[in-house]
């Protein structure tokens, strides 16, 4: 795509944009109600990252609509609870468009859902802008959309990444710990990350993988201090990263540069013992994430929104970011097409790109997956600061080992 | 599978330790669900909904200021009169010991989303002052909040098991789960014996969720996850046998960490629960 | 004809099965084909956990591996070897019943596994088998992807092909469960639960049945899993292998009842409805509450389930045959072959030690057609032992019992019952669920070798009348009173039809009058042709029936002889009452 098209589309898209956030104030929605139907975990296991997408979603379509809505219509999200289980998810996206007919569909919370709805999405014919499958090369279907920026090879491209960091930064390991969930969308990261490793010459010294509801990380935690690594790689999702730094903490080990692959953000960072962790993130409340499209207001409102509704953590970060830009995507999809017309919103998203909080995003990858956007973040201070790339670091922010 | 490798004597030695404390912990959860499921004939899933919502009440108290364990003076109390509550309301109506399962499903599910309504979703975590302490014995660390727990889990064993081998009540209520008929016959007073019982399952749960607050996360769907291990613990160990729990759940503990010492550790499960299906087709009388 | 007809429930079923297979064509939205379809894959996973759990008693909280088996079974075949997605559900069912053998083949044979141990042996397993489809190439972790699997089209839509899919698998599993309820092997289920040594005794190949009832329940789960597969497109180890699946079935069963082929079925329904309408995202954590209290208050207003609840409302019709001929009881029996005076039953060398209590040292016996063989000895003396070794309740330490000229010694308890022998038990233990009248046909079922129950109803009645107990033919055993039970046991004993009968003190508890009764009736039985070992401390009862005595003392055989003769001896006046120089000195 040269950059003449893509900057005379550009414009078209910003236009639409502004046109639909308009200085017009007072610009009412009316007419009647775009219904986008989704499902969340918003009872189970996965419900409280889901809370997230929930928030998120309300207040996409509130701002929205107080903009006028889409194409002049407000917005009615029609959201199910799919209880953490992919066979309800199926069930109820399959109401969703088969008896509540609805306009559009979102995406639901992980990858198991997910690819539910895709099935449902390609049986009907539907666009699905999804926020959170972690394993690309599932995705399968031809009008499916990703808004969390993995790329369509991110086992290989996001330990790259993590790696060029360390290589940039004051100690670059030699010796590593992999340490792994058995998790889906985890699991897979980690056997790329140790390809890359092997293909960087780095030397793996230890190599473990437990069980999704693992409880006790005594003995996981003794085998790395063990193993006298000078980076520990842990495949972590949810609470396993702090399970674990709570039993090195009870051996008096610290490791000297350790990496979370999708923790909860949140209970890490307010634990003391997680200093200069590294992370990945595709968005930061920070300079200069803040200034892409849609990102300042929103940080602000999901900040006092999350605080009223007691969640622990109340910035952006991956999750509501990625959440945030799937409706920024469906809503470019619906504006540049000014229809609803869920073949026209695909064929349009594949051959551009769309502004959003995470950046200029493309879908014509495999699997329609487009750029990595993958940076790396690290707990300083007891805040998440990011530090790689060079390029979206504020403030002469850098990567520290001690 | 990475192969096995030979684990340094402190590693092994630490991580029998763990394998002990997180033993402990399924012990102290596993009590009273095996005396309320072993004396009263209650399987009472609800018991973990019980334990968490302790857990969570600790952490509350406990980030208003309070010492987690100064807690208990006000958790188990109240849980004792909750649970004998519960039994006054249940006794009133004939339920066999899969009814009681169906129940406290229901119990459970309305705990589960009272914790959720209150507190969200989120991961809970308690700072206390007592979880960065620990001891070394030699090279072995012992952390305080773990201890915390065994010692709660091997004094309680021990107590509800010398409360029920010598004193009276204690031969009444085991009496009374196997005949009751016969028991009435005796004097026994089953309903006033059933109400201390199914408070002081309730009360026992309460100090198993100050502990769980003391070394672990806390997140309403966790309430499951403990389910599957203890339930083993408690049919291993043996039905309304006080030391059971403990004996059985350190089998577990143990094996597991051993386990993930010397291989993969996403082996344990099979280790730990093979052991258990041998140690039941060779010996099926009780562990303990 | 007459036999198809006979029963209307498989009709109605079928029929019910055809009018659903409509639905999809009802041009409904596809999505209640699906919901549908979750419906009727609980109503087989919760009735299949039923056919063994619900009717034998055996709780296993193992169905999750059973199922997880069939579901990984038929995404192995798929993902790696292309196979087409129909031909994978029979393999399904293969593996997951060849895996509920297998565990079954080790846990039934450990006498002490019942119970919440087999429970506990079913999660373990559960869990063991989880780890390993984690752990190896079968998932290892990253979930089995069956997207590009495409779907056979039985039905106008996807979901309306799962759906078929299942109500044929439902229809399948009802079927099973109701053909079993009026079966023989279902009454042996239903014995099993009841009472499990008694039911071995009376002629019930526990063993086999259980093995059988197990793997029909795995078959069964093995294909809802293999549907299921694909239904989901992708399967992870985290989703199958837990304890939700076990534990969701018998709140279910509980539920519905358990007792009925159909409860597991309603119950199904019934919590699939309530979990569903509670999905509105605005109630979702209330919804979860709400289905809480709905569950309680359903449990504690139906303690014994939905099903029965609904029912008794009907009116029962009485199991019983409104026609029956009252036969004289003399053309009951054929005359036994053999001449009067052979030995039936011969008995060398019995011994009997359990860890090192010895019961019985080394008995000599023989007991002779047409007798009635007095057993006596003081308490403890092995008299139950001895009964409890001729029928196969125990294994003989060693030496031989030759029951007509067939050794029997060490045979399972049943095949002794149908070999022709059988006992009362002192406490009697009737099969407190199941009618008096049933109750005696077991035992024409088993040991009597009687394969149609409604055959085995009209003879068991005939007992009934044998034993004065007609009127009482469609109570429960718990609204008897002690003398009526034993006579239960006595018609129970009877209905196999045995060569020998063992008496185990059946007059004990009883008035002076009931024994009277009991004493004739005693005599009626050995004039039909049975030959009796009769244990009974009560004196004139022994003087009046028996034709020889033998008398055991701490496990050995102390004298034999005529009742009259016997009881003059000293050193059997001794083992009763103490030194009789003792007794005579302290008088003298």
């Amino acid at each position: 795509m040269d950059t003449t098209t893509s900057l005379s589309r550009r414009s078209v898209i910003a236009a639409a944009v502004i046109g639909l956030t308009g200085a017009a104030a007072g610009v009412r929605a009316q007419g009647t109600p775009i219904r986008v139907g989704s499902t969340l975990a918003l009872t189970g296991p996965l419900s409280a990252t889901a809370q997230i997408h929930k928030l998120v979603g309300e207040i996409y379509v509130e701002q929205a609509n107080k903009r006028g809505g889409w194409l002049g219509r407000p917005i009615e999200w029609v959201v199910k609870d799919d209880q953490s289980k992919p066979d309800l998810a199926r069930t109820l996206y399959e109401q969703l468009v088969t008896a509540d007919k609805v306009d559009l569909l979102m995406g639901p919370y992980a990858t198991g859902a997910i690819l539910s709805a895709m099935g449902v999405a390609q049986r009907y014919n539907k666009v699905l802008v999804h926020h959170t499958l972690g394993i690309p090369s599932l995705a399968k279907y031809e009008w499916q959309f990703p808004a969390w920026s993995l790329g369509s090879d991110p086992a290989t491209t996001v330990p790259n990444t993590l790696f060029d960091a360390l290589a940039a930064g004051p100690k670059p390991p030699k010796n590593i710990a992999v340490v792994t969930n058995k998790f889906p969308s985890i699991q897979f990261m980690t056997a790329g990350a140790r390809e890359v490793m092997k293909k960087r010459g780095l030397n793996e010294v230890l190599f473990l993988e437990w069980d999704f509801g693992n409880r006790d990380f005594g003995p996981i935690a003794n085998r790395i201090k063990d193993a006298k690594p000078d980076f520990v790689w842990v495949g972590a999702i949810g609470l396993d990263g702090n399970l674990l730094l709570d039993a090195m903490k009870k051996i008096d080990y610290v490791p000297p540069q350790h990496f979370y692959l999708y923790p909860s953000p949140g209970p890490l960072v307010a634990l003391p013992e997680a200093k200069n962790a590294l992370s990945v993130t595709i968005f930061e409340d920070q300079p200069p994430f803040t200034a892409n499209t849609g990102a300042a207001e929103f940080v602000k409102i999901y900040r006092e929104r999350a605080t009223k509704a007691g969640l622990a953590d109340p910035s952006v970060e991956t999750q509501a970011a990625a959440s945030y830009t799937a409706w920024q995507i469906l809503a470019a999809g619906v504006a540049a097409t000014k229809s609803l017309d869920d073949k026209a919103i695909a064929t349009w998203l594949k051959a551009n790109r769309v502004d959003t909080l995470q950046g200029k995003l493309r879908f014509d990858g495999t699997g329609n997956f487009g750029d990595d956007l993958m940076r790396i973040k690290q707990i300083q201070d007891g805040h998440w600061v990011v530090v790689w790339p060079k390029e979206v670091t504020a403030g002469g922010a850098k990567l520290l080992a001690p | 599978m990475s192969g096995f490798s030979l684990p340094s004597a402190t590693l092994l030695a630490q991580s029998i330790l763990s394998g002990v404390f997180v033993g402990a912990l399924y012990g102290l959860m596993g009590l009273g669900l095996s005396l309320s499921w072993g004396l009263l004939r209650l399987i009472n899933l609800a018991h973990f909904a019980f334990a968490f919502l302790a857990a969570y009440l600790c952490y509350q108290l406990a980030s208003k200021g309070m010492d987690p364990l100064a807690t208990l003076v006000i958790l188990v109390p109240a849980f004792f009169v909750l649970g004998a509550a519960l039994q006054a309301l249940v006794a009133r109506f004939a339920i066999t010991p899969f009814n009681s399962l169906l129940l406290t499903f229901g119990l459970t599910g309305i705990v589960e989303a009272i914790i959720q309504t209150i507190w969200t979703a989120d991961f809970r975590k308690l700072e206390s002052s007592y979880s960065p302490m620990k001891f070394k014995v030699g090279a072995l660390y012992v952390p305080i909040p773990e201890l915390i727990t065994f010692a709660f889990a091997v004094a309680l064993s021990f107590a509800i098991w010398a409360v029920l081998r010598y004193t009276d009540l204690g031969k009444a209520l085991r009496a009374a789960a196997e005949d009751a008929p016969i028991a009435a016959a005796f004097g026994v007073d089953q309903r006033r014996n059933a109400l201390l019982l199914a408070g002081t399952c309730s009360a026992l749960a309460s100090v198993a969720g100050v502990c769980l607050a003391l070394s672990f996360t806390l997140a309403p769907s966790q309430i499951y996850a403990w389910v599957g291990v203890v339930f083993a613990a408690v049919m291993l160990g043996g039905l309304g046998r006080a030391l059971g729990p403990l004996i059985a759940g350190s089998v577990i503990g143990v094996s597991e960490a051993v386990t993930m010492a010397v291989t993969a550790p996403s082996w344990a499960p099979i280790v730990s629960f093979t052991l258990l299906i041998v140690i039941l087709v060779l010996r099926p009388g009780r562990v303990g | 004809m007459n036999r198809l007809l006979k029963h209307r429930t498989p009709w109605v079923i079928a029929i019910a099965a055809l009018l659903l297979a409509f639905v999809p064509k009802l041009g409904l939205p596809a999505f209640y084909d699906s919901l549908l379809y979750l419906m009727l894959h609980w109503i087989v996973l919760a009735t299949s956990w039923n056919i063994l759990s619900g009717y034998t008693g055996y709780f296993s909280f193992g169905h999750g591996a059973f199922f997880g088996a069939g579901l990984y079974t038929t995404s192995t075949l798929l993902a790696r070897y292309d196979w087409p997605f129909l031909a994978t559900l029979p393999v399904a069912a293969l593996v997951a019943a060849l895996l509920g053998v297998a565990l079954g083949a080790v846990a039934f044979r450990v006498k002490g596994v019942r119970g919440e141990l087999f429970a506990l042996l079913t999660l373990a397993v559960t869990f063991v088998i989880g780890t390993i489809v984690g752990n190896t190439p079968l998932d290892g972790g990253q979930g089995v992807s069956l997207s590009a699997v495409p779907v056979p089209a039985v039905g106008p839509t996807q979901s309306s092909t799962f759906y078929l899919l299942a109500l044929a698998a439902a229809t399948l599993t009802v079927l099973i469960a109701w053909g079993i309820t009026v079966s023989r092997f279902g009454a042996g289920l239903y014995a099993i639960h009841d009472d499990e040594d008694a039911a071995e005794v009376l002629g019930v190949p526990t063993y086999r049945y259980k093995l059988i009832a197990l793997a029909i329940s795995c078959a069964l789960a093995g294909v809802a899993g293999g549907i299921h597969a694909l239904f989901l497109s992708y399967v992870t180890v985290g989703e199958v292998f837990t304890i939700a699946v076990p534990l969701t079935v018998v709140l279910m069963s509980v539920l519905g009842g358990s007792r009925h082929w159909a409860g597991p079925a309603i119950g199904a329904v019934a919590i699939t409805a309530l979990m569903y309408s509670f999905t509105a995202a605005d109630h979702a954590v209330a919804g979860k509450a709400m289905i809480g209290a709905i569950l309680i208050a359903a449990i504690l207003f139906m303690p014994e389930g939905m099903l029965p609840r609904l029912l008794k409302n009907r009116r029962r019709s009485a199991p019983l045959l409104s026609v029956h001929k009252a036969a004289a009881m003399s053309a009951a029996a054929p005359a036994p072959a053999g001449a009067q005076g052979d030995v039936l039953l011969r008995v060398r060398g019995l011994h009997k030690s359990f860890k090192g209590v010895r019961a019985l040292g080394g008995v000599d016996v023989e007991v002779r057609r047409g007798e009635i063989l007095g057993l006596l000895g003081p308490n403890g003396s092995g008299k139950s032992t001895f009964i409890n070794l001729v029928s196969g309740h125990y294994t003989p330490s060693s030496g031989t019992v030759e029951f007509e000229g067939r050794a029997l010694g060490g045979h399972a308890a049943h095949r002794i019952a149908s070999a022709g022998i059988s006992r009362t038990y002192q406490i009697p233990r009737p099969f407190g669920h199941m009618s008096v009248l049933d109750n005696v046909a077991l035992a024409t079922m088993f040991g009597g070798g009687v394969g149609n129950p409604d055959e085995a109803r009209a003879l068991a009645m005939r007992w009934l009348e044998f034993t004065s107990l007609q009127d009482k033919a469609a109570a429960l055993p718990d609204a008897l009173n002690l003398h009526q039970r034993k006579f239960l046991e006595l018609a129970r004993a009877l209905a196999s039809r045995p060569r020998l009968v063992l008496l185990d003190e059946v007059l004990c508890g009883l008035t002076p009058t009931e024994i009277d009764d009991a004493v004739a009736l005693i005599r009626r039985i050995r004039d039909q042709g049975s030959t009796i070992v009769f244990v009974e401390h009560v004196m004139r009862a022994v003087m009046a029936l028996t034709d020889r005595i033998v008398v055991l003392h701490h496990g050995e055989l102390l004298a034999e002889g005529s009742a009259s003769e016997v009881m003059q001896r000293p050193d059997v006046m001794t083992a009763y009452l103490g030194n009789p120089h003792a007794l005579s000195s302290a008088h003298a």
